[in-house]
């Protein structure tokens, strides 16, 4: 029972950074078009702020994180207005740009910090309780806060789509960039708009996951992959199909890595995310795509 | 006439490239007759890859493909005994049957959901190999795969693998046949179908072409030669494992196609064979060299949107402009379209 | 139109400039010897790039550090002449095709005496060549020897054999225990070292109650700690998994409120595992490797020079960019270095006879004895004894030197049954 129930805890951890990775992904791959390969990257490089600020110049955590999803956005920005623009109308130039940018941060991570063991950021809220009054079950602190900063970055995202004209006009572009564009929205504007929050969040990501896992140049790799099938299952056009998605995937990753075994985890959710598109070519939120 | 003589042109051409070709071997040193051959295999793959997108879909499978040809045949020969002669074949047309298998799921999906719809269905199979070492050796893969090997009545059996110039030959004549099929499945019925299809499915769909069915030859021939190349390597390396067929190796074929051009088959050999020598004229800055990397891949979209292919009409553009003394025509804005493929759908 | 061409230019312009101040400023003289004087050159093959990089890049690294040194120092001395060392390396990026480019390059173009190498699954076609060639080269994995591998040395590590001396001292000394759990990556390090775990336990009558692989690629390490705690083992055995691997694993271990033994081969950088959980949590624990900046690595008996004095001076030049295997490469090294001025020669296959000679070598941990032909076929691995080491009070102290050969003789058919079914 208690094993149950901590894996339930583990997964629910899991899934939160997860869907902050991808709703950034379905955001900028919705108004852009583009196949973003170097979102891995934007997450690696917001841990390494969290190691450069909190770890090597002791500023608190939370500025911390807050400044690796300016930087990242920022960094976002600057790849949006120098690469991703000129390909607007050629996204396979726009995924060589992105397999570029990849390569860059790569080495950039690599040279400027090192190549050797993990970067060492001790969590700022060491320990772990037990879940109400059982035992057997822990929650680490420094994991319920990550938890905590992705869902309420995920509530202000969603509010801001929701609520605010510019999160309108980003949602319609994304659903319907020609539509938007005949709208007389200007497609560039919401480009770069997409590209610093979708950058940002991934920066967050990484960020508030830095404590908690190995911070080194490629741990963009495996998040990718992830945040790649967690999109597709969701439907590309929707972030709650993303959300939804994460957690679905998360959990069904955790409870057979727990019972079984991680490569058999991985096999088996890729032959899951399979399933789900025979049953439903376009996510299990998605809207289709147009022919 | 003037037909003619174009056609004299190009056989002259193509003749004095083959002739290079043949002579490479003993022009180069030998210890990069290496480089030579793996750049003759990927541009196998890169060929059939490109024929995989003429209809329009874009996967991320295709390196694994690779690798199940590269299993099969180190399987067919190590543990049944097959000689690589029949076991290559084999493992290609096993290649073609587990990729029209997988055609069934793959083509309910379109654009980006068919991109990573066939990269999961690849890297379970790759995670396949990992899992289970029985048969498939775990992450260490399977090693003294035996090489191809010709009787001859005097010499005795001469080994293939052992010789880097004869497994050149070997791989030259396998390429120059992959791209003959190719081109000549292109200029067919059969390869302007596959454009219509590119162009307007539905339209294509509703004069009564199967796209399915073409779009599944498609993939399964273009995932047997890849299976073929994948044999090609691991009979030359002697072993075979994992982390050759990876999404990071994957990216690399994206790249070469991409940048080498997706207009003629031209591009993806151009986009091989430069960048393969770039990528060897970077070596020596060690753990820099992806950064440079990195940045030549940019900087040649950005300069050359429609690939390396485009160079010649872009340099006579370019000097045409000089000759004039006008501003060269950068921007793309101005540039009359030149690709008769439409970018894919979304991906 | 215009402005944007002019910005593009302007970016194209920086980005080269930006190149060529990279390129100036780090592929510069300092690896270069100088003038007239004599060169050698060694080769290292390894993955620079990529995620496997963490295991090859801080040793070349080392290796450039020792071959400032010996330079410094005046060279190499082979008869009356004096050699300057080079290291040239070459990025394989752990692909077997890029590992044979590299070293036909290696040894034909740059006409290196000696190859460096991590090993592993790069490694096969890369030391058939070397073999053919009559080059002599080393691995950190003696698992990649074979009975055709004949100039292909494991000096350094021998991994994973030695992981036999821990469980042998934990029994010993602490036989109240009587389960254990093995988690393991799922790698060519992994798989064998569980083998050996397996045959440890076995032999000293430990009952295995649960024993995994996770994916290298793993991020979470909640899962895997989850599943072996729900087995109530007394004993946890990381088996030889990547430092970072075994941090989290470690940091894992204590929030889920682990209280029992701990065992595993390796534990870099302990301090930082004590600092994310607590000293009472790491007390201890049983692993294999000891303090590289202990004061007990400078004895006699302890073959490297000034082992301190190293790894200040590595941490100045790479700051942040130790690994375990670091000082494993410029050990080798120097192993190699004393090799040719015995030989009177640089020539691999002289080196190679002066390392053999006499069956016997200066391992880091004292002189030991060239054996494997019983495991590999082969008796190219470089085996004597090896330290068994305990956290206490929050430091590695070195419980005892164990002989690995005593253990083989006595349970060596255990270790060929496991490794048999492990594959």
């Amino acid at each position: 029972m208690d094993t149950v129930v901590q894996t339930l805890v583990n997964a629910l951890m899991q899934s939160s950074f997860v869907a902050l990775m991808a709703v950034g992904l379905v955001l900028i791959f919705g108004v852009m078009r583009v196949i973003n390969f170097a979102h891995g990257e934007f997450y690696m490089a917001g841990a390494y702020v969290v190691f450069w600020l909190y770890a090597q110049h002791d500023l608190p955590f939370f500025a911390a994180v807050v400044a690796a999803m300016i930087i990242v956005g920022i960094i976002g920005l600057i790849i949006e207005q120098l690469l991703f623009k000129p390909m607007r109308e050629n996204p396979l130039g726009g995924l060589i740009m992105s397999i570029g940018v990849l390569f860059i941060l790569q080495v950039l991570a690599a040279v400027t910090f090192g190549v050797g063991l993990m970067k060492h950021i001790p969590p700022l809220y060491p320990g772990a309780t037990p879940l109400f009054g059982m035992d057997g079950v822990s929650v680490p602190w420094q994991r319920l806060v990550a938890f905590g900063i992705a869902v309420l970055l995920l509530i202000g995202f969603w509010l801001f789509l929701k609520r605010t004209r510019l999160g309108w006009a980003l949602r319609a572009c994304a659903q319907d960039r020609e539509a938007a564009a005949l709208q007389g929205m200007s497609i560039n504007r919401l480009a770069l708009i997409a590209m610093g929050l979708g950058a940002g969040l991934a920066g967050a990501a990484g960020a508030i996951m830095a404590p908690l896992v190995r911070v080194y140049p490629y741990i963009g790799g495996p998040v990718i992959v992830t945040a790649f099938i967690v999109i597709v299952v969701g439907g590309i056009g929707s972030l709650e199909g993303a959300v939804l998605a994460a957690v679905l995937y998360t959990f069904f990753h955790t409870f057979v890595a727990t019972y079984l075994d991680g490569t058999i985890a991985s096999i088996l959710g890729l032959l899951l995310m399979l399933l789900v598109l025979i049953v439903r070519p376009a996510g299990l939120l998605g809207k289709g795509e147009k022919v | 006439m003037r037909r003619s003589s174009r056609f004299w042109a190009t056989s002259g051409g193509l003749a004095a490239l083959l002739a290079l070709l043949c002579a490479l071997p003993f022009l180069v040193a030998l210890y990069r007759l290496d480089i030579l051959i793996f750049m003759l295999i990927n541009v196998i793959l890169a060929v059939s890859y490109r024929f995989l997108t003429l209809a329009g879909e874009y996967s991320l499978g295709h390196v694994v493909m690779m690798g199940v040809g590269a299993y099969g045949s180190a399987l067919a020969t190590k543990e049944a005994g097959f000689p690589v002669w029949v076991a290559a074949p084999l493992a290609a047309a096993f290649t073609g049957l587990i990729a029209f298998v997988l055609a069934f799921p793959l083509f309910r999906m379109k654009g980006f959901y068919f991109l990573i719809g066939s990269f999961a269905a690849g890297e379970a199979i790759r995670l396949s190999w990992n899992r289970f070492r029985d048969p498939f050796g775990g992450p260490g893969g399977i090693s003294f795969i035996p090489s191809p090997e010709i009787p001859l009545p005097v010499l005795g059996t001469v080994d293939l693998s052992a010789d880097p110039r004869a497994y050149y030959f070997l791989c030259l004549a396998v390429v120059i046949a992959t791209i003959v099929i190719f081109y000549r499945l292109e200029r067919s019925r059969f390869g302007l179908t596959l454009h219509a299809i590119h162009w307007k499915d539905v339209l294509a769909e509703s004069v009564g072409v199967h796209i399915w069915w073409y779009k599944t030859f498609a993939l399964v021939l273009a995932s047997a030669f890849a299976g073929l190349a994948g044999a090609l390597l691991g009979h030359y390396l002697g072993t075979v494992n994992p982390v050759q067929f990876n999404l990071h190796i994957m990216l690399f074929v994206l790249v070469w196609v991409i940048v080498g051009g997706t207009r003629t088959i031209a591009g993806p050999i151009l986009g091989v064979a430069v960048l393969t020598i770039v990528d060897q004229g970077l070596r020596g800055l060690d753990e820099w060299r992806p950064l440079f990397y990195g940045a030549i891949l940019i900087l040649t979209v950005m300069f050359l949107p429609h690939g390396l292919e485009s160079l010649p009409r872009r340099a006579a553009e370019w000097w045409q402009a000089i000759r004039s003394r006008r501003r060269p025509p950068v921007s793309e804005d101005e540039e009359p379209p030149e690709s008769d493929r439409p970018p894919p759908r979304d991906a | 139109m215009a402005k944007k061409g002019f910005t593009r230019r302007q970016f194209t312009g920086t980005a080269a400039a930006a190149a060529g101040a990279v390129a100036a400023s780090s592929f510069g003289a300092p690896y270069v010897a100088r003038g007239a004087e004599k060169v050698v050159k060694l080769g290292f093959l390894g993955p620079l790039t990529g995620e496997v990089a963490g295991w090859a890049l801080p040793g070349r690294n080392a290796c450039l550090i020792w071959a400032d040194q010996v330079n410094a120092a005046g060279g190499i001395k082979i008869g009356d002449d004096n050699y300057m060392v080079e290291i040239v390396s070459y990025d394989n990026e752990y692909l077997t095709d890029k590992s044979l480019i590299g070293a036909k390059k290696l040894v034909l173009e740059d006409e290196v005496k000696l190859v460096l190498m991590l090993g592993g699954t790069d490694a096969p076609a890369a030391v058939q060549f070397f073999t053919k060639q009559k080059m002599l080269s080393t691995t950190l994995l003696p698992s990649d020897l074979t009975p055709d591998t004949l100039y292909h040395l494991a000096p350094a590590e021998v991994h994973p054999l030695y992981n036999v001396t821990g469980v042998e001292w934990l029994a010993e000394n602490r036989p109240e225990l009587k389960t254990a759990a093995i988690c393991a990556q799922d790698d060519e390090l992994g798989w064998p070292s569980v083998a050996t775990y397996l045959a440890a336990f076995e032999a000293a009558g430990i009952d295995v109650v649960y024993n995994k692989y996770f994916d290298i690629a793993t991020t979470d390490f909640a899962p895997v700690v989850t599943a072996m705690l729900a087995e109530n083992p007394d004993i946890v055995c990381l088996d030889t998994a990547y430092p970072d691997f075994v941090n989290l694993l470690c940091e894992q271990l204590f929030l889920q409120d682990y209280k029992g033994q701990i065992i595993s081969c390796t534990l870099d950088f302990y301090g930082r595992i004590i600092e994310k959980t607590s000293t009472e949590f790491l007390e201890g624990l049983i692993f294999q490797f000891p303090d590289f900046d202990d004061p007990a690595m400078n004895e006699p008996h302890i073959n490297f020079e000034n082992p301190n004095e190293f790894f200040v001076n590595y941490n100045e030049r790479f700051p942040d960019a130790w690994s375990a295997v670091t000082w494993e490469y410029p050990a080798i090294a120097e192993m190699w270095r004393l090799a040719a001025e015995k030989a009177g020669s640089v020539e691999p296959m002289d080196v190679f006879a002066a390392l053999k000679e006499g069956g016997r070598g200066p391992h880091v941990f004292g002189d030991a004895d060239w054996w494997g032909e019983e495991l590999w076929g082969i008796d190219n691995a470089l085996v004597g004894n090896w330290p068994v080491v305990q956290i206490q009070n929050g430091k590695a102290t070195i419980v005892e030197y164990r002989n690995i050969i005593d253990w083989w003789n006595k349970h060596g058919e255990l270790l060929k049954k496991h490794t048999a079914e492990q594959g």
